[in-house]
């Protein structure tokens, strides 16, 4: 199998992971819920990966590192705490359903859009520029398409935010673990990621970054703190971590997050996105669509593209057949395929991860040509 | 052997406490707080020996971690809270 979704789970993880998940079920009970080993040693990982996920992502103490499900989970708290019922909400022309869902469930809240072309990130800017009306209170935006790995110009948007006083929420489900994402830089109210993609942790793991902004909970529970209180407690992490944590997820993301820091997100970056551009180069030369960002400047190691007369999810699902597991559709991002006029279409997506080679580039596109 | 008990609002925040000491020299273990001393139910403390109490203030201090309270153990197996 050559598995080319990475922007959906990695697949391939450092063996350390699978190492550290099992030895956590045999080994480790529930953080903060008894003084025995078992129970410490699980508090020792958890701090161990807040520890960590500080450092990576330059957030100021690790309590404000808090274990989530995935990224929507994450999202979801996040728009939760900003944004109520009245509120005008500024997002960019390639959210997630994971952010557009959650805005259109909560009452009465306006959405506007800053709409640009596909790779263009200073037409991106100034879109927000536009919309930046006295009415928007928060703002909402991916760091990187989940569909065409398109680089948004974050730090410019957060610097807006900044000089309009409006807290930001930054969905970072394909940056984490290939670019640079550093809280304190950015200065958002919130940083949603998932474990299981970038960070290389097991599905079922996210994390969220909280700034200063007051955080809401999504759930109530116990938090093996200040029990005889009935409402959750103030301080973070505790205020988000109701119920027993994922302390085997946990112990994987913490390997994840050492690979990384290993190796470095700028050689994880270039490796992926340098198969992504052979395989973009190797696929117009057979005569597929590819979406390109010119020299790959604002594009991550994900790949969109679309095969003349081929409906997208038949070519996923022959490329399944012999053995490449890509994604295809709308990717749970239909504002994104609105942006980039490929709504009604949909787009075939490969997504590279550091343990894919050149060889699954041509192998896919040699495929592809193929069919 | 006596010893102090330093109270934190919460586990990781007991956590941080610990790895600052022990970034400092200062051994401190990190154990759930004895029911008798934890007013508004579960909380976690750091343990330190008795002679190195005032070093940890210290450095608890300079790094902004201010701890909630702190008990002495008496030798009854008591806890005395100790005016910081």
């Amino acid at each position: 199998m050559i598995y080319l979704d990475a922007a959906a789970t990695t697949l391939q993880k450092p063996p350390e992971v699978r190492r550290a998940v099992m030895k956590a079920i045999e080994t480790m009970a529930s953080p903060g819920r008894g003084s025995h080993r078992p129970a410490m040693l699980a508090a020792d990982t958890a701090f161990a990966c807040r520890q960590a996920a500080a450092e990576l992502f330059q957030v100021k103490e690790p309590d404000h590192v808090v274990f989530t499900l995935n990224a929507t989970h994450g999202l979801n708290i996040a728009i939760h705490s900003v944004v109520h019922p009245g509120d005008t909400v500024l997002i960019s022309g390639y959210e997630h359903n994971a952010v557009t869902r959650t805005l259109a469930a909560l009452d009465g809240v306006t959405v506007k859009i800053a709409a640009a072309p596909l790779f263009k990130p200073d037409a991106m800017l100034r879109a927000f520029d536009r919309a930046f009306t006295k009415e928007v209170s928060a703002v909402v935006c991916t760091h990187v398409s989940n569909v065409f790995g398109y680089e948004l110009p974050i730090a410019d948007i957060a610097a807006l935010c900044q000089q309009h006083q409006v807290p930001l929420i930054v969905d970072a489900s394909q940056s984490a673990g290939c670019l640079p994402v550093h809280m304190d830089e950015l200065g958002a109210a919130f940083i949603a990621m998932p474990g299981h993609k970038g960070l290389f942790g097991p599905q079922g793991t996210g994390l969220l970054l909280c700034g200063d902004v007051p955080a809401q909970p999504l759930l109530m529970g116990g938090t093996g703190s200040i029990s005889a209180i009935q409402e959750m407690p103030e301080f973070l992490p505790d205020r988000l971590e109701a119920g027993t944590q994922n302390i085997a997820g946990i112990a994987g993301l913490l390997e994840g997050i050492h690979f990384i820091q290993r190796h470095g997100t700028a050689w994880i970056l270039e490796h992926e996105r340098s198969l992504a551009a052979r395989a973009a180069s190797r696929l117009s030369g057979y005569g597929v669509h590819t979406f390109v960002s010119p020299g790959m400047a604002w594009q991550i190691g994900v790949l969109s593209f679309q095969v003349t007369g081929m409906d997208c999810e038949a070519v996923a699902e022959q490329l399944g057949d012999r053995g490449i597991a890509v994604r295809a559709g709308l990717h749970c991002a239909p504002l994104a395929h609105r942006s980039a006029g490929t709504y009604t279409s949909g787009t075939v997506r490969a997504s590279f991860s550091p343990f894919n080679t050149e060889r699954d580039a041509d192998t896919l596109a040699r495929t592809v040509a193929a069919l | 052997m006596i010893y102090y008990l330093i109270i934190c609002r919460s586990l990781t925040y007991a956590q941080r406490t610990a790895a600052v000491l022990e970034r400092a020299g200062i051994p401190g273990r990190v154990m759930r707080a004895p029911k008798s001393i934890t007013g508004e139910g579960c909380t976690h403390a750091v343990k330190v020996s008795e002679r190195k109490l005032p070093d940890a203030l210290v450095v608890l201090r300079r790094t902004d971690l201010t701890p909630s309270r702190i008990y002495l153990t008496e030798s009854d197996g008591s806890y005395r809270e100790v005016d910081l």
